[in-house]
């Protein structure tokens, strides 16, 4: 296993030099000239002359990028063009509150829709069965965006249960301020994961080991736990672990209703501002992410699975 | 089950009730303000954009500033002892700055304790918008304006690194507490860009202890001193105990004093104990917050106009909850600019010219203001916004009159018929709203039978395509830096064409010469005179479709006293006043 986790990991780097060379061709194409986005409305020939100098956009493009691969490697990829901030303070900031709304939240969701397919599993074909399947997809229908402007108005402010928007840095006083985008997102996810949960385990239900199973007099419990639980969790790991690097950037719509100074707004404004070290840095950190926990989920199926062998 | 769920409900509720109370208690007497973007940061040279320059006006002071209740505002000073001694050929100012004036506590000064501000003081802040290490927004204010200013920028680009101990020729400290200014050429505006952002004025020992981070700590001599800041969430501010003295304003517009704005007449300011600013960018939670009383003034969003006022009137449930209506022409300008560059659009004279005429002819502005504003704008008849010197409120300008027969004449003299008009291509920023116009134009422009392709960019990309004079047609806003009709009239100079601001790429000799002329004039009636002329030549130029300017709309809670909205007018905070005791009672009943 050992020799495969460090092939692996050797495959990262060609695919780390892709990841940096489509962003940085697709930012010098259509990423617009961050001079002018700097200089606000004002700025003149000269001024766009000086600051591109200064930016070190004068220099020729093989040198833009091969600094921003020793940036990659140095995990240095120093201040925001557009705010002057330190991209590691901004990264810093920013990924506490991001994860402290989609940690728990995916946490949650994840147990819940598994057990909530199991059930659904246990009781298929029946009425409650079919009843989930109709909410669940009326419920997956609906965009995010409708769920929160409903939950904010009702529980927010005609009820007044949760605060409208608003954070607190404090690591006791945030929660106060996460619970309802964290309801939303768990309400979101829920419809989805639990029809390709349920799907998982009904595959599994009529495998040959589960009639065996029965066979042997086996109560319906200890069969579904014991045996399709266990065999449905392969594939239900390479949907948790492939959306664990997702986690680090947030939610765009829940950050900006509930003023939740997360990753995933910092990164939309860093479009939007043209600010290349912030697109850079988060580019490169999640696919980073993204690649490891790839190799983290082949791995967790040798662990799950003794006859996956990873060679 | 069902009870448990009641009580934890309940208990939530109880918690988050308790939370907002003792917050409540915490920030009494605070003015509560929301943002509707995220602000860049704090540091004078580098966060010229509109939020963090009201944040910062909160904090730093400046030589000059705007009269509060007077309009059409006017200059006053501020940090200066009395406005500055101009020479008679305009071109050095002397400024007296006031004795006593203390700059926030921080650690960056040998004791802790603000000190003093000085005349040198300013000279290094107005250096730092010429050291390319800052990467300023803000140099163009003094760009080619003060003596050796650019110069002393230039120099310090070829060397790699800014020298402060080099004097910049037009900057002198006399004394302790005297600044000279000496100018190129006259600059009729400099006493306004004095109230603006970029030339706030910082104390060198904080800049330097503090570095880029500088705008983090941000160090002032304002009426409030930085207390916190969660990035892209909310910044506090509390009141600078040793805050110079001034007063509220004795001298308003007549009805000022029917609507209470001269009730605290003559009290030392600032009138509260500080300002929380939250960084919010969704309409439906501001708007929501405002409505639970979380803020004391509100633009209103538009989604939400309609609820809230009826027939140009605030509705009866607001005005019950005690809420008034606050309304005022801002100082700006929508507009569709075209290309002058561009072989079909563009051209002095000629076929361009009437082709243009020709589209704005059939631009309907009443209907663009019912659809896309619900009512709050008034038609722009030319480049000037209302209550700046130059405008003329009895100007109709001829090819803004809705007209579809007289277009189709004007196409004509194009050499076009309907049949064989060109093409024409829009761009415009990505969004719903500029999608919604793209298929407006495409219908306005269509009955003349001009087709419009609408093309909808990123912002960085849209930018890129009129700075790069790429774009053929496309639709922007320009809103006043200074109450000068300069501001906009610049936008046609042939000098300032992209990547300048003039993204029209207007460049008429006449109109050049007259901009010339009037740029180091004084305010008065014959500069008016000469700004009449050169509108009447963009006028009949037509780079411009001319579109609206935007009225602001503003919601105020009973418990808010002193607000009068001016978009230029930034340090506000300190005139306003919160009457806790009448909020206490007001907030319960929303």
């Amino acid at each position: 296993m050992l020799t495969y986790i460090a092939r692996r990991i050797l495959y990262v780097i060609p695919i780390l030099f892709g990841v940096t060379l489509i962003t940085f061709v697709l930012f010098n194409l259509v990423g617009g000239n961050p001079v002018y986005q700097k200089l606000g409305k004002h700025g003149s020939e000269a001024e766009i002359q000086l600051l591109s100098k200064e930016l070190g956009l004068d220099r020729p493009l093989h040198e833009q990028y091969l600094f921003f691969l020793k940036q990659c490697v140095t995990l240095d990829f120093g201040r925001s063009w557009s705010s002057n901030q330190k991209i590691t303070d901004m990264l810093s900031n920013g990924i506490g509150a991001s994860l402290s709304l989609t940690v728990p939240a995916f946490t949650i969701s994840v147990l819940l829709s598994i057990l909530i397919a199991l059930g659904a599993a246990f009781f298929r074909g029946t009425i409650i069965d079919r009843g989930l399947v109709v909410f669940c997809l009326a419920g997956m229908s609906i965009s995010m965006l409708v769920y929160i402007i409903f939950f904010q108005y009702m529980f927010s402010f005609r009820l007044g249960v949760f605060p409208i928007t608003g954070y607190d840095p404090s690591l006791a006083g945030r929660w106060t301020y996460l619970i309802l985008p964290m309801i939303i997102w768990i309400v979101v996810s829920l419809g989805s994961d639990i029809l390709l949960y349920r799907t998982i385990m009904l595959d599994e239900i009529f495998q040959d080991y589960v009639r065996t199973a029965r066979a042997k007099g086996l109560s319906e419990k200890v069969v579904m736990l014991k045996h399709v639980l266990k065999n449905a969790m392969i594939p239900i790991i390479t949907n948790i672990v492939l959306e664990i690097p997702f986690l680090y950037t947030g939610s765009l719509l829940l950050e900006a209703f509930f003023g939740i100074p997360g990753l995933g707004g910092m990164t939309v404004q860093a479009l939007y501002n043209s600010d290349f070290p912030v697109i850079k840095a988060m580019t490169f950190i999640g696919s980073m992410l993204y690649v490891f926990f790839n190799l983290v989920s082949d791995v967790a199926y040798a662990i799950v699975d003794p006859r996956i062998k990873l060679e | 089950m069902k009870l448990s769920r009641v009580v934890l409900v309940a208990l939530v509720s109880l918690g988050i009730s308790a939370c907002t109370k003792k917050e409540d208690k915490k920030f009494a007497n605070y003015v509560r303000e929301a943002l509707k973007t995220n602000i860049k940061g704090l540091d004078p040279v580098v966060s010229g954009d509109l939020y963090s320059s009201t944040v910062m006006a909160q904090i730093f002071g400046t030589l000059t500033q705007y009269s509060y209740l007077e309009r059409p505002t006017k200059v006053v000073p501020y940090q200066a002892d009395g406005m500055p001694q101009i020479s008679k050929d305009g071109l050095t100012y002397t400024f007296k700055i006031k004795k006593g004036v203390l700059f926030h506590d921080d650690a960056c000064f040998s004791n802790g304790k603000g000190r003093e501000l000085e005349a040198e003081d300013f000279i290094y802040s107005f250096k730092r918008l010429a050291d390319p290490a800052w990467q300023s927004d803000g140099f163009w204010i003094f760009e080619d304006k003060i003596k050796g200013f650019t110069a002393w920028r230039n120099e310090a680009s070829k060397a790699g690194k800014a020298d402060y101990s080099k004097p910049v020729p037009g900057l002198e400290a006399v004394d302790k507490h005297t600044l000279k200014i000496s100018l190129e050429k006259p600059y009729p505006q400099l006493l306004y860009v004095l109230t603006m952002s970029p030339a706030m004025v910082v104390p060198r020992e904080c800049v330097e202890k503090y570095g880029k981070d500088f705008q983090n700590h941000p160090v002032g001599t304002g009426p409030y001193k930085f207390q916190s800041w969660t990035r892209n969430s909310q910044i506090v501010l509390e009141r600078h105990p040793g805050y110079m003295e001034e007063y509220y304003p004795t001298v308003g517009e007549p009805q000022d004093q029917a609507n209470g704005l001269l009730a605290d007449a003559g009290k030392r300011l600032p009138l509260n104990d500080g300002v929380i600013f939250t960084e919010i960018v969704e309409d439906q939670p501001r708007w929501l917050s405002f409505r639970k009383g979380e803020f004391d003034y509100l633009e209103i969003p538009k989604d939400y106009f309609d609820g809230a006022v009826v027939s140009d009137d605030l509705t009866a449930e607001y005005k019950n909850a005690g809420v008034s209506l606050s309304k005022t022409v801002g100082t700006d300008i929508t507009f569709v600019s075209f290309n002058m560059d561009d072989p079909v659009v563009g051209g002095l004279g000629g076929k361009g010219k009437y082709l243009r005429q020709a589209l704005s002819t059939a631009y309907n502005t009443e209907e663009t203001i019912k659809k896309f504003y619900n009512g709050r704008a008034v038609s722009a008849q030319g480049p000037i916004p209302p209550g700046l010197g130059g405008y003329d409120p009895n100007r109709v300008n001829p090819f803004k009159q809705h007209n579809i027969e007289k277009a189709k004449e004007l196409l004509k003299k194009a050499g076009y018929t309907e049949a064989t008009a060109p093409e024409i291509h829009i761009d415009l920023p990505n969004g719903v709203t500029y999608r919604q116009f793209g298929e407006y134009y495409q219908q306005l422009f269509n009955t003349i039978g001009v087709k419009a392709k609408v093309q909808l960019h990123t912002w960085p990309e849209f930018q890129d395509k009129h700075k790069k004079r790429k774009s053929q047609v496309f639709s922007m806003a320009w809103g006043a830096d200074y109450p000068d009709a300069e501001n906009f009239l610049q936008l046609f100079y042939g000098k300032n064409a992209s990547p300048g601001p003039n993204n029209s790429n207007f460049n008429h000799p006449e109109f050049n010469k007259l901009f010339e002329k009037a740029a180091v004039m004084q305010d008065g009636p014959a500069r008016n005179a000469i700004y009449n002329k050169m509108v009447d030549i963009v006028i009949d130029e037509t780079p411009w479709i001319f579109g609206v300017h935007r009225k602001d709309y503003y919601l105020t809670h009973g418990w808010f006293k002193n607000y009068k909205r001016n978009g230029i007018i930034l340090n506000y905070s300190k005139y306003y006043r919160v009457d806790q005791e009448a909020k206490d009672k007001l907030k319960k009943k929303l």
